[in-house]
């Protein structure tokens, strides 16, 4: 038992830092990209945006009305439910967080 | 590589106002609940306390009118 104990300590000094830093460099250049698509894609969006986002908003709300919504491709609509799902996947992210948890409430 | 996509800002806005509003709805449900937990467990700690009290005096009744000649 004394042994292994030891056996694991040796190894953890002599091969420990090794690892870390193959998984360091293993990680980095796909953090890089990441980084690259994040920075465009995902950041929240500017002020400047904002009259975009309006636009965007009154565009939907005037397709509802005229009836355009009917005339979307197969293609498009799935493309939309993905979007839409993925922001209310957001939401669920979102409750994780705030509850604390990950699976339920801990009361 | 491809090009990052310019994604449009209203699902940009969508996805944080989606995440804010979880968070929002996460931490006040789970307050709600703690404080409603808390209340459950005081009326069945009582309930508790009141069942234990009637089966030890059920139990000193019974183990009293047993007839038996061991005792």
């Amino acid at each position: 038992m004394a042994a292994l104990a030891q056996r694991m300590v040796t190894a953890l000094t002599t091969k420990g830092p090794v690892l870390a830093k193959n998984a360091v460099e293993f990680s980095k250049p796909r953090l890089q990209t990441f980084w690259y698509y994040a920075k465009v894609e995902m950041i929240p969006p500017t002020p400047a945006e904002i009259p975009k986002i309006t636009e965007g908003f009154s565009n939907l709300i005037k397709a509802a009305r005229t009836g355009a919504w009917m005339q979307t491709t197969v293609r498009e609509g799935v493309r939309n439910t993905v979007v839409v799902a993925e922001i209310g996947f957001w939401f669920f992210i979102g409750e994780i967080i705030g509850r604390r948890s990950l699976i339920g409430y801990n009361v | 590589m491809a090009p990052p996509v310019a994604v449009s800002p209203l699902i940009k806005f969508s996805r944080y106002a989606a995440l804010f509003v979880g968070i929002a709805y996460g931490s006040r449900k789970n307050a709600r609940l703690t404080v409603s937990e808390a209340e459950v467990r005081k009326i069945e700690e009582k309930q508790k306390k009141e069942r234990e009290e009637r089966e030890r005096i059920a139990k000193e009744l019974a183990a009293a009118n047993e007839d038996t000649i061991l005792k």
